[in-house]
């Protein structure tokens, strides 16, 4: 039994599971913008790393971790959506390379200022959970205490949300404002103010997304997002970027594979597989795998 | 803009155009010359990124990529083949980063914007990973040297200058190449533009339906847009090869291709200036940004001070794209239409 938890296959799964749920986050995120405003958010990493910033350096001033955690994200609420009212509105109905160029130009603005504040060297903000991963018959297993907290966290989050969307009246409030805006406006639903949400909660979930990744043993800084986002907008992808349940799944794959191309072959080929899978989905299935068959236009 | 030119006045314009730019080079300081190389080496790429984005809807956020395939192509053939001429080198580039371009582009005939967008940026950042893990034929981190292009004896004893000057001089000679080069792709481009494949990308940009209803094969003529623009960034990084002297997976950072598009959209996307612009933009960003900082009383050293380019930069894209989506050619494009109305109310 010691013997299997200590595994390398299953520690890798395992390991990859926990960064998983993080690429799972940020594809989710990705989903709910996407799917309340059709933009693809760009600077969805540099948003969420500048909110946690603003939280977790509170850590400094001597907050504990959960009163920080939960400034990140009430900041992550309001960031996101004054974000929608005040750079992405102008940008509706607009050609579809407008609003990409624009948020490319938020992602270089957001780390240049985090790193103008904070600078670029690392910070280590400490969660109140170990990092020594448990034992099993004196060798260590994949999982640590902070690892299950980070996968609680995430997994949590994605209920939320699910809960939210499909089981309340503000959920379906705001799936009708996405799916058909000029119908739900005619039905009394605030269409503006339901964008503004939809922005504001993806705003939260990236916040949670951005805390998991700064409370690693690697630690914080402005570009930590990057690399997690490009893993992220994979995920999404390949998921369709409609379905939140596709960019869960796809996220959580995406980890364990990454997983193991770095333990048994070359971390740095992992991206490139992932943006030839990407290439290879996307021309069996340009819909992605987990959304309907819809017609296409052209 | 060159829609109603003939072939002879777009022969012509290039010739001038070329001209008057290698005469500027005579009056420049050595280190301009050097700048000014390196400024060719971004337009060509800018230009290739604004052809895909402004003629035919299509955007990219990997042109860094493109970039390296045609510098990494570059170094590694001259390592081999070193006495092989430059115009062959540069065709070579070209056609490896356009086959890159196919490759990335099969996908692209069937999505529209923001998911080539990802995908390109994630091609561009796993890219410069590579080098490292390939084996010591890629070079590593430290990447591969190259032989900039030095200044044969002719064009050393035109200039002048005597042997102090023997730098200056070849910078002066590397801008020049460069400058020949560029306006050989500019020329291409601007019959591309005029031509009837031209009119087909800008048909399936405005409106695809009615390009299909036309009998034009959509995906074809979007992976050929993504081609090209490929190659051309292609040759945009051979030139840089050749520039720069070396190439490593430092030169073409993913951030390079955000940066890409700032000077891109910046200079006028779409436009034949904008991306002589755009180059121009790309390698004086630094001293713009240091002349606004003395100018405004910005501590360079200060950490706000080290970051202010990019703060700089990526706040004037947001507004660009908001406010003035055409960049500064349209800038320029309207203040010589208020001189030209201007000059007529006088005479009248």
């Amino acid at each position: 039994m010691n013997g299997f938890l200590t595994n390398r296959i299953l520690s890798d799964v395992l390991y990859g599971i926990t960064n998983g749920v993080t690429i799972g986050l940020v594809a989710l995120c990705l989903v709910l913008i996407w799917r309340s405003t059709h933009i693809l958010n760009f600077a969805q990493g540099p948003m969420a790393m500048f909110v946690t910033y603003i939280g977790l350096t509170q850590m400094d001033h001597g907050l504990g971790f959960w009163p920080a955690a939960l400034i990140c994200m009430v900041v992550g609420f309001l960031f996101s959506g004054l974000t929608e009212r005040l750079i992405v509105r102008p940008l509706y109905n607009k050609a579809e390379i407008n609003p990409i160029v624009v948020m490319v130009g938020f992602f270089t603005v957001l780390e240049a200022v985090a790193t103008a504040i904070w600078t670029n060297i690392p910070r280590y903000p400490v969660a109140p959970f170990s990092s020594i991963n448990f034992q099993a018959g004196g060798s260590p297993t994949a999982l640590s205490p902070l690892a299950v907290f980070q996968i609680v966290l995430a997994v949590g989050a994605m209920a939320l949300v699910t809960v939210l969307f499909n089981y309340t009246k503000l959920g379906l409030q705001l799936r009708a404002s996405a799916l058909a805006p000029e119908v739900a406006k005619l039905l009394g639903v605030r269409v503006n103010r339901l964008l503004t949400l939809g922005w504001s909660i993806a705003g939260v979930v990236g916040a949670v997304a951005a805390v998991v990744v700064a409370i690693n043993p690697s630690g914080m800084s402005p570009s930590m997002m990057d690399g997690i986002f490009i893993l992220g907008f994979v995920a999404a992808a390949i998921g369709g970027l409609e379905s939140p349940l596709g960019a869960l799944v796809a996220g959580v794959s995406m980890g364990i594979l990454m997983q193991f191309i770095n333990d048994y072959w070359n971390s740095n080929y992992a991206d490139l597989v992932a943006v030839l899978i990407l290439i290879v989905v996307l021309m069996v299935r340009p819909q992605g795998l987990f959304t309907k068959n819809t017609a296409r236009r052209v | 803009m060159l829609r109603h030119t003939t072939t002879l006045q777009r022969i012509l314009l290039s010739v001038l155009g070329g001209a008057i730019a290698i005469g500027i080079t005579f009056f420049l300081s050595g280190s301009n010359n050097q700048l000014l190389a390196l400024a060719t080496a971004y337009a060509i790429t800018i230009l290739g990124l604004s052809f895909l984005t402004g003629w035919s809807g299509q955007i990219s956020l990997g042109h860094s990529g493109f970039m390296a395939i045609g510098g990494y192509v570059t170094a590694l053939w001259l390592q081999h083949f070193s006495s092989t001429p430059m115009v062959l080198t540069l065709i070579l580039a070209t056609a490896a980063a356009a086959v890159g371009g196919v490759i990335m582009g099969l996908p692209a005939t069937k999505l529209r914007g923001p998911y080539l967008a990802g995908m390109t940026l994630a091609f561009a950042v796993a890219l410069p990973q590579l080098p490292e893990s390939l084996g010591p034929w890629a070079g590593g981190s430290q990447g591969i040297p190259l032989q900039t292009p030095t200044a044969p004896h002719w064009f050393a004893n035109v200039v002048g200058g005597g042997p102090l000057a023997i730098i200056a001089t070849n910078y002066q000679y590397d801008a020049i190449v460069g400058i020949l080069v560029c306006t050989v792709a500019f020329f291409i481009v601007s019959n591309l533009f005029a031509s009837k494949t031209g009119r087909a990308m800008r048909l399936v940009r405005d409106n695809d339906v009615a390009a299909e209803l036309v009998g034009l094969n959509l995906p074809r003529t979007r992976t050929l847009a993504f081609a090209i623009s490929a190659g051309l960034s292609g040759l945009g990084g051979a030139v840089f090869a050749y520039m720069n002297g070396t190439v490593s997976p430092a030169s073409f950072p993913y951030v390079l291709s955000i940066s890409l598009v700032t000077y891109m959209v910046l200079g006028g996307m779409g436009t034949l200036q904008g991306a002589v612009y755009g180059g121009l933009l790309a390698v004086y960003a630094t001293q713009i940004t240091n002349w606004i900082s003395n100018t405004v009383g910005i501590d360079p050293n200060s950490n706000f001070g080290l970051n202010f380019q990019n703060i700089l930069f990526g706040g004037l894209l947001i507004v660009t794209m908001i406010t003035a989506p055409r960049g500064l050619a349209g800038l320029i494009h309207l203040l010589k239409g208020l001189v030209q109305k201007q000059m007529s109310k006088q005479r009248q």
